[in-house]
């Protein structure tokens, strides 16, 4: 329940900013290979800076820490590779990552709410079928 | 060019003067997803404090779970109760749209093409163990996957933009 309510709240204060600053988690590398414009890619650098010198600090005050993560083995880290660069080179053909299609959406873009659709079946495709496929395929 | 960033930065908001710039809203994000996950139970999985796919999924299966008696997957951190991000991403986005006036429905172009990539994004983002924002946060916590798969994420974002610049060059 508290995680339930936990991310109820830091959703709508992300949505909230998101939907003013026009964030996205691709756009900003598109931005600044297309155009030079270092908006978005600034937003991106600094959720990463602060999330690497949070996660130390919240432990330090008592949080749960993070890790110690072991060496992947080599299917998962290719499996990971693959995967990442689908979401990456797709999203850029989309135009935008899955929270700005969520910003999108909830701003009235019905392009937006279409993707959102297939988000949620993709995600039912890919238990009932994509997973088992690969766990038979795959060493 | 100055029409092209005026599109992409934010405008100044007519009631309160705030510019909320993407770097706000990057440092605000990730804070509440570090505290989130360290200290609100989001986990485990390690860094998982907001992720818009993993979430959705959870959200999705754990609600036909509970309607259909199904097993479909999903994380430890939502078994009894679903993290709800991307109900409150949308209901914030919602409220920020409404009170800024820039709320307007728009028609899709190209719905089949639109529906299908997010089919496609969704299955790559569950190979991957993350949406664009989690692949980032699993870097700054330091997992060997994470840099792995944001490398592979910037990767691919480059690719696409080079074929979307040879495309409209053509």
């Amino acid at each position: 329940m508290t995680a339930a309510v936990a991310t109820l709240v830091a959703g709508v204060v992300l949505g909230y900013l998101g939907q003013r600053s026009r964030m996205c988690f691709v756009g900003g590398i598109r931005d600044f290979m297309l155009v030079r414009d270092g908006y978005l890619l600034r937003g991106l650098v600094a959720f990463g800076l602060t999330a690497w010198v949070a996660f130390p600090l919240v432990a330090a005050i008592g949080g749960a820490g993070v890790g110690p993560f072991g060496a992947p083995d080599v299917v998962t880290a290719i499996l990971t590779m693959l995967g990442a660069f689908g979401v990456g080179y797709v999203s850029t053909l989309a135009n935008g990552c899955p929270f700005r299609q969520h910003v999108l959406a909830a701003q009235g873009v019905l392009s937006s709410a279409t993707y959102l659709a297939g988000f949620l079946v993709g995600a039912v495709i890919f238990h009932l079928w994509a997973a088992p496929l690969l766990l038979r395929v795959l060493p | 060019m100055a029409t092209v960033v005026d599109s992409i930065a934010p405008v100044r908001s007519r009631r309160t003067g705030v510019r909320v710039t993407a770097t706000v809203t990057g440092i605000v994000g990730a804070l509440l997803a570090v505290i989130a996950g360290s200290l609100f139970d989001v986990r485990p999985p390690d860094a998982y404090g907001i992720c818009m796919a993993c979430h959705a999924r959870d959200l999705l299966d754990w609600t036909v779970n509970a309607a259909a008696g199904t097993r479909l997957t999903v994380a430890p951190a939502s078994l009894v109760f679903p993290v709800l991000t991307p109900i409150g991403v949308l209901l914030g986005a919602l409220l920020a749209a409404r009170t800024s006036g820039e709320f307007r429905w728009q028609n899709p172009d190209h719905p089949v093409k639109t529906f299908l990539y997010g089919v496609v994004v969704m299955n790559c983002a569950l190979l991957a163990g993350g949406c664009s924002i989690r692949l980032l946060l699993r870097t700054a916590a330091g997992e060997t996957l994470g840099i792995i798969g944001f490398g592979a994420l910037a990767a691919g974002v480059i690719v696409a933009t080079q074929w979307l610049r040879w495309r409209a060059a053509r």
